[in-house]
């Protein structure tokens, strides 16, 4: 009956192949090793789409380089817009801590730098510190209280922030629309939709960029601290990461759903502030320039991680400073957010492919 | 064991037809893991082969890489004696191997009819709610299998959803059927009725790979009987010649020393009191009604009943996590009715929760993480509101040897390790937490023999120091040889409350909610 005999179905001497397998967990380096990759692959793709569209490569790889991290002043431009990006970032990455997704940032934002707009504009004058210290609190404040809504509906009553965070941003951002237009307008120059020049600024670094950068490090690098070294930080990565666990092990997570979406809406407020006290100097409308937006790529390219966030978000600064160089030089808007959007893309494929990898194995 | 090992075993009528299934000398590894090595099968027409082995002995990998999920590193497949090579999982359906996963893969939303059309290449082109229904009635009667066409799955009971499964499988063409520890989720009226089928099936020249390792029902159903050890295969005998005892040891590799560890003799003082508790009920699920119930220190309270009388209830009631709304509950003389869960902690109570994967750990992250949850308020493990790291890592290196698990790293999340050595992680840091009590809620269900008889040493281990225990099993066996007090759950009540010794019999009735008369 059997029609092959026996030995000749005895596996043969092993060939060997490449496979792929999934590695069970993913180190560090392999992770940045992957970003390198993507970034290079990147690099390569645009180059050549450029080169087929008959641009100057070379000049505008220059060019950009110059504008962002090769000269003073693109330095300077860069550490700037890295400012309220950290600060937006880490905000959406706190949230994903506890499981919460704040959409919202761009309103926390707004509200924060009305908050600062109206004590710069309307209290009795100051020493600068002592202003610029109210304004960061009062903005602080004030981005905590547009997420106090969101924060006890979910925790609660469990009502997706997702859905009130966004709602609450469109209301925000009107909000600083109307005073800017309106009754906060600048009464000397009435024909621009804002307010009068706040006189308290930023003081400057060295290189120019405005103290914004220092105080969005320090802010993250004290809520790093707490959040992966605390009692604290731990009862919220346990509470987002299971909640029945979180029951089990008695953490009380509806305090600390509020706490960390207020420590959010905080953040984010306060990049209102430094926006408009280190780069606008008055309140209009467009204030935030989609830094708040931002915030939620950001902070998931970084996954969630706030060491992550600050260098995500300095990579971010670079692209948008490069995209405003592109854009002198003849690219379209559209053309400079593709570029964009390809490097995310390449990005969130880096991270996934990380997670694999060949090995050699006998097969029959 | 060696005869066992190269021993030939004729086929049951004695004839040479060639197997209808034969794997030889399959190799498997994954990262660190050897899962298969130079394992050989073959399974012949009309017989029940069981596929015996402990949890991560290979037996699911076997068959995956019979039915095309994996691919072999090295070995080769046979159906019918000529050698095929399953590229994936529709090479093998083609092949007649359709396989009964152990968590069934059914649209819970869709009905009957529709989930047996799902992705099958005989699915008319246009169908209609009538079209479905009938051809499912045709396939009811071609396999004399009953279902119910236009029933959705959600409403389906465990058992009615497998004989879904098993219908799908079989009108694919399946001559070969591999159920996945089919028994795992089903009653013991649904488990009869199962068995069944299969003899029906084989009757009718199907054959049947049954997964299991409950020795009692392998050797019920199965013609011969393959038993897995670490990825490799260590025998394979004919249930007519087999035994307990002989297919433990062949599981386990060594005697199993059966359970009944005698008691020392402590002082008896109350630890835990519920005094006239009651819990709220919730969709039809009753909870305890006006339960007074105390445990005592060195003693093992066995808690019997068919789930789903308040068991669940219970073990939340006593460990904080439901709080009573009426009556009251006190530990060591302290009212704690209105406390949470971190309170019965601290007071040294420990729980291993009966669903540990959605309560007791949290699967993505690191075991350092998982096994600080229930002692980071506490130094050494913190200092202030800082956590010590390098402390966790002592405790979570202690954790795993008192858990006998080796992980290659404690950063890994803990979903890497097998469901068993999840238990035992779990068993281990609650045992630790557990100075006046441990709350055990089917500590051993899914675990293999020796990770059994593990957990069961630790809480006879636990109790002989001195620590009340409670342990709440549908397995009654388990809590005969471990129980020192057995109270039986009816309706979220104490409805019987025995000593030993045990009769079985009586104890049944009590579970069927015959009232206790003796008391």
């Amino acid at each position: 009956m059997t029609a092959i005999s026996s030995d000749k179905l005895m596996p043969s001497p092993p060939a060997k192949r490449w496979r792929l397998h999934r590695l069970p967990n993913v180190d560090r380096k392999r992770r940045m090793i992957a970003y390198g990759l993507s970034l290079l692959i990147w690099f390569i793709l645009v180059g050549a789409g450029l080169a087929l569209a008959s641009f100057p490569v070379k000049d505008i790889a220059i060019r950009s380089i110059s504008a962002t991290l090769g000269s003073s002043y693109g330095l300077q431009q860069t550490l700037t817009l890295a400012a309220p990006l950290i600060l937006t970032g880490a905000a959406v990455a706190v949230a994903m801590r506890i499981g919460i997704w704040n959409i919202g940032g761009e309103g926390q934002f707004y509200f924060g730098a009305w908050a600062a707009a109206g004590v710069g504009l309307f209290l009795p004058e100051g020493p600068a510190w002592f202003m610029l210290t109210l304004m960061a609190a009062a903005a602080a404040i004030a981005g905590a209280i547009w997420i106090v809504i969101p924060a006890v509906g979910r925790a609660y009553l469990g009502i997706s922030e997702i859905i009130t965070t966004l709602l609450l941003s469109f209301v925000a951002s009107f909000l600083v629309y109307y005073l800017a237009a309106g009754p906060w307008r600048d009464p000397v120059v009435p024909t621009q939709a804002a307010t009068a020049r706040i006189v308290y600024e930023l003081p400057a670094l060295d290189d120019g960029a405005h103290l914004g950068i220092l105080i969005a490090l320090g802010a993250v690098a004290v809520l790093g601290l707490f959040l992966n070294y605390s009692k604290w930080g731990y009862e919220v990565i346990i509470a987002g990461a299971n909640r029945d666990v979180a029951v089990y092990a008695g953490i009380p997570i509806r305090r600390r759903i509020i706490e960390v979406m207020l420590i959010s809406g905080l953040l984010a407020g306060l990049a209102g502030m430094i926006e408009l006290t280190g780069v606008v100097h008055r309140l209009q409308g467009g204030i935030s320039n989609q830094y708040g937006a931002l915030g939620i790529p950001i902070a998931a390219v970084a996954g969630g991680s706030l060491t992550g966030v600050a260098i995500v978000a300095g990579f971010f600064a670079i692209l948008l400073n490069i995209g405003v160089s592109l854009q002198t030089q003849g690219l379209s808007v559209h053309s400079v957010l593709g570029i964009t959007g390809l490097l995310l893309f390449i990005i969130a494929a880096a991270e996934a492919a990380a997670r694999f990898s060949f090995r050699r194995v006998a097969t029959s | 064991m060696a005869e066992l090992e190269s021993a030939t075993i004729p086929s049951p009528d004695g004839s040479a037809n060639p197997p209808m299934v034969e794997m030889r000398g399959i190799d498997k590894s994954f990262p660190g893991i050897i899962a298969n090595a130079a394992v050989n099968l073959d399974i012949r027409p009309g017989e029940v082969h069981a596929l015996l082995g402990e949890n991560g002995a290979g037996k699911s990998t076997l068959m995956n890489i019979l039915t095309g999920i994996y691919q072999p590193d090295a070995g080769v497949i046979l159906v019918d004696g000529q050698p095929v090579s399953f590229r994936k999982p529709a090479d093998a359906i083609a092949a007649g191997v359709g396989m009964v996963h152990q968590h069934f893969k059914l649209v819970q939303a869709f009905t009957v009819a529709e989930n047996l059309h799902l992705g099958f290449r005989e699915t008319p082109l246009v169908v209609s709610r009538a079209i479905l229904r009938r051809r499912t009635e045709d396939l009811e009667q071609r396999y004399s299998l009953k279902v119910s066409p236009e029933a959705p799955i959600y409403r389906l009971s465990a058992g009615e959803q497998q004989r879904v499964e098993i219908l799908k499988a079989l009108s694919r063409g399946a001559k070969l059927l591999i159920l996945d520890e089919p028994t795992a989720v089903l009653t013991t009226e649904e488990a009869r009725l199962l068995f069944r089928v299969i003899r029906q099936l084989t009757a009718d020249g199907f054959s049947v790979v049954f997964i299991s390792h409950k020795l009692d029902e392998v050797l019920d159903i199965s013609d011969r009987i393959t038993v897995l050890r670490s990825g490799r295969k260590i025998a394979t005998v004919l249930a007519a010649d087999a035994d307990h005892k002989m297919l433990a040891n062949l599981m386990v590799g060594h005697a199993v020393t059966p359970d009944s560890q005698q008691r020392p003799q402590t002082a008896r003082e109350p630890v835990i009191a519920l005094r006239r508790v009651t819990t709220a009920s919730e969709q039809g699920v009753c909870g305890l009604d006006h339960i007074d119930l105390t445990l005592y220190s060195g003693e093992i309270l066995g808690v019997a009943g068919v789930a789903g009388n308040g068991q669940r209830e219970l073990s939340e009631t006593l460990t904080g996590l439901r709080p009573p709304t009426e009556g009251s509950i006190d530990i060591a003389g302290a009212d704690v009715t209105r406390s949470d869960a971190r309170v019965f902690v601290e007071a040294g109570i420990g729980h291993i929760p009966e669903d540990r994967l959605r309560s007791g750990i949290a699967a993505t992250l690191s075991l350092t993480r998982n096994a600080i949850l229930r002692e980071y308020p506490k130094a050494p493990l913190s200092f202030g509101p800082w956590l010590r790291e390098k402390a966790a890592r002592t405790f979570v290196d202690a954790l795993l040897k008192t858990a006998n698990v080796a992980a290659p790293s404690v950063t890994m999340p803990i979903r890497n390790l097998s469901g068993g050595n999840q238990q035992r992680f779990v068993v281990a840091r609650e045992t630790r937490v557990a100075t006046r009590a441990l709350i055990a809620a089917y500590p051993t269900r899914g675990l293999d023999i020796a990770a059994t008889e593990t957990v069961r040493s630790a809480l006879v281990a636990l109790r002989n120091a001195g620590v009340a225990v409670m342990v709440i099993s549908e397995d009654l066996d388990e809590l005969l040889s471990l129980a020192d007090r057995l109270i039986v759950l009816y309706g979220g009540r104490v409805i019987g409350e025995r000593q030993a010794p045990w009769n079985r019999d009586d104890l049944g009735m009590l579970m069927g909610g015959r009232v206790d008369d003796r008391n």
